[in-house]
């Protein structure tokens, strides 16, 4: 059963909450870009572009 | 205070790139069929190319003048003095990446007649006009055959680029938030081309330099944000190429304090953050060279053309 | 979401509400279904929380439609501005989303004409100069506050920083959807509905269309980009 003191605190992290999200820090951005198709790319080497982006590596784990 | 970082980041870099020059050496396998065109020769050009921009931006009373004569020259030796591109266009008569090389010496007034002969000649062909290329690297290639010495006289050069520019992603005038990493190196390119790596060329229309006014700030800031450091210096030498006095939206100051923040302590730029230190653990994982050569480069060439955009040199 | 501070249950209730508004607009429209395992309703306190959260917003069907509000709603709005007195030193933010809900009241309910001292606004000191990313960061929080132009209220500061700054909150429109910050971008396009001169390469359509695509089943995004685009046809009274 609640208790009158556990209202009062339940109320007060409720106002504490509130408080908060109305200056919210801004979120972390999350960034992914589109995966390159290694297999999709001519043995020409038409996607490898001169002084641009660097060698792809495949990714570690 | 921005003039002193720049300096800082720029000394650095061309230091790094000194000191590891031999790691652009073109060695064995540059012109066997299965050794890497991205381990050998794009580096070698990659280094020759920003050379010859940032010699035109260095004063020769600078020090760091006689540093990019020196890795120019070294360069220049690399290839025989273009015999070894010579070869190269004769191992591979139809890629475009040896043309793409060679402009980038002769663009700095190092040339090879014979490889200019022939490389007309194979420019020529109608299968040339058909390799399926992106665009930007079609106009990478168009700009290429100029800087060579042909199709320079072309009396519908511009005609060209536009057409072939208006197929870019940039220059399409897409919605901003379509950016990410691919669209971003791609429009890098694109200003490169059109500007010559900074040092005039056909200019950008008015429409596109307009666009990337209004939008460079927001992909800068955010690429920065995310700590890809490579596209970021790309991005700034873009700024610096932007015609009429710096947008005070894009955020300079800040962005080469990161920059300079982000370096290793040998001077070395990292491509992306968290991709710094060489990985003992994992003997698969690419050189430290490898993963700071291009970063390197672009910081190097970046602070150079900023550096000049103000006139303070 | 990622909001400092806020449990699942407080966020479940105010998506709660932001659905039941979302339902409310002209064209009514297919919110997302809300997260309803509270069931029969929040408690007091927490629906009074929501609200606050949710703020001017709760009428703001009302507000674009010039019609009355749902009686249960006006009271939880007059509650809410009593439960929630701002302290005189809260952040901007706090002290103008209250300031909103004051206002949405005096559209929506002619009885209650209010004293003069609560149309008193607070500064825009903390955003008229600040760099664009962080303008648009408090913008997109105070996004409730973004009405049409043309609304027989008097003028809110922050919406003529907003519409002074236009080029600014359209970078970082750009700037939030490259973080996939959903709820930023949903805001941040709210305000660019209301201002002129975005510039016309933003694709501000298609780019509430993408917000909605890729955020909207959180019905707060949700909720911010429907507003937006009826705003931007202007599709109101």
């Amino acid at each position: 059963m609640a208790s009158p003191e556990n209202i009062l605190d339940e109320g007060l992290v409720l106002d504490i909450e509130v408080e908060a999200a109305l200056d919210p820090a801004e979120p972390d951005g999350v960034y992914r870009d589109s995966r390159q198709c290694a297999a999709l790319a001519l043995s020409s080497g038409t996607t490898n572009l001169l002084l641009s982006p660097p060698t792809p590596r495949p990714k570690k784990g | 205070m921005t003039a002193t970082l720049l300096r800082q980041v720029e000394g650095a870099a061309l230091g790094w790139l000194s000191r590891n020059r031999d790691r652009f050496a073109l060695g064995t396998d540059a012109l066997t069929s299965d050794g890497s065109v991205n381990a050998t020769w794009k580096p070698l050009g990659e280094l020759a190319q920003v050379c010859s921009s940032l010699r035109v931006y260095i004063p020769r009373s600078d020090p760091l003048h006689a540093r990019v004569r020196d890795l120019l020259a070294f360069a220049w030796r690399e290839t025989e003095q273009g015999e070894l591109l010579v070869r190269l266009q004769r191992a591979e008569p139809f890629a475009t990446y040896p043309l793409e090389v060679y402009a980038a010496f002769a663009s700095a007034g190092l040339r090879h007649h014979g490889f200019e002969e022939a490389a007309a000649a194979l420019s020529r062909t109608r299968g040339r006009q058909l390799t399926e290329q992106d665009p930007t690297r079609r106009l990478g290639v168009v700009m290429a055959q100029r800087h060579s010495g042909f199709g320079r006289h072309d009396e519908r050069l511009d005609e060209r680029l536009d057409e072939i520019v208006r197929r870019t992603w940039l220059g399409g005038l897409p919605e901003p938030w379509t950016f990410e990493r691919s669209a971003g190196y791609a429009l890098t390119h694109v200003v490169f081309h059109l500007t010559d790596w900074g040092r005039g060329g056909p200019g950008l229309p008015s429409d596109l330099a307009a666009y990337l006014a209004t939008w460079l700030p927001a992909w800068l800031t955010t690429c920065l944000e995310a700590g890809m450091w490579d596209l970021g210096c790309e991005l700034l030498a873009v700024a610096a190429s932007l015609p009429g006095p710096p947008e005070e939206a894009v955020p300079v100051r800040d962005a080469w304090a990161a920059i300079a923040d982000a370096r290793l302590d040998s001077g070395a730029l990292p491509e992306e953050a968290g991709a710094g230190e060489a990985d003992a653990e994992d003997p698969g994982d690419a050189s430290p060279f490898a993963r700071c050569y291009h970063s390197t480069l672009m910081a190097a060439f970046a602070a150079g053309l900023t550096a000049g955009q103000g006139g303070s040199r | 979401m990622k909001q400092s501070g806020t449990t699942a249950l407080l966020q479940g209730a105010v998506q709660d509400l932001a659905s039941r508004v979302a339902s409310a607009l002209p064209g009514g429209g297919h919110a997302p279904p809300a997260d309803t395992s509270a069931g029969g309703g929040p408690r007091g306190d927490l629906e009074l929380a929501a609200a606050r959260l949710l703020g001017a917003d709760l009428v703001l069907p009302s507000v674009l439609q010039r019609t009355a509000p749902a009686e249960d709603l006006l009271a939880l709005l007059r509650r809410t501005l009593d439960a929630f007195p701002p302290r005189p030193r809260a952040a901007p933010t706090v002290l103008w989303s209250h300031w909103g809900m004051r206002r949405a009241l005096r559209l929506v309910d002619v009885s209650a004409p209010g004293p003069d001292e609560s149309r008193a606004q607070p500064g825009v000191d903390w955003i008229a100069d600040a760099p664009w990313p962080l303008l648009t960061h408090q913008l997109a929080v105070l996004a409730p506050l973004a009405l049409p132009a043309t609304l027989p209220a008097e003028d809110c500061a922050v919406a003529r920083v907003a519409r002074e700054r236009t080029l600014d909150v359209s970078r970082g429109f750009v700037r939030a959807i490259r973080r996939r910050d959903w709820q930023q971008a949903a805001g941040a396009g709210r305000w660019l509905a209301v201002s002129e001169h975005v510039p016309a390469t933003l694709g501000l359509d298609a780019g509430l269309d993408f917000v909605e695509l890729m955020g909207g089943a959180d019905p707060r995004v949700y909720l911010q980009v429907r507003a937006a685009r009826l705003l931007r046809a202007r599709a109101f009274v």
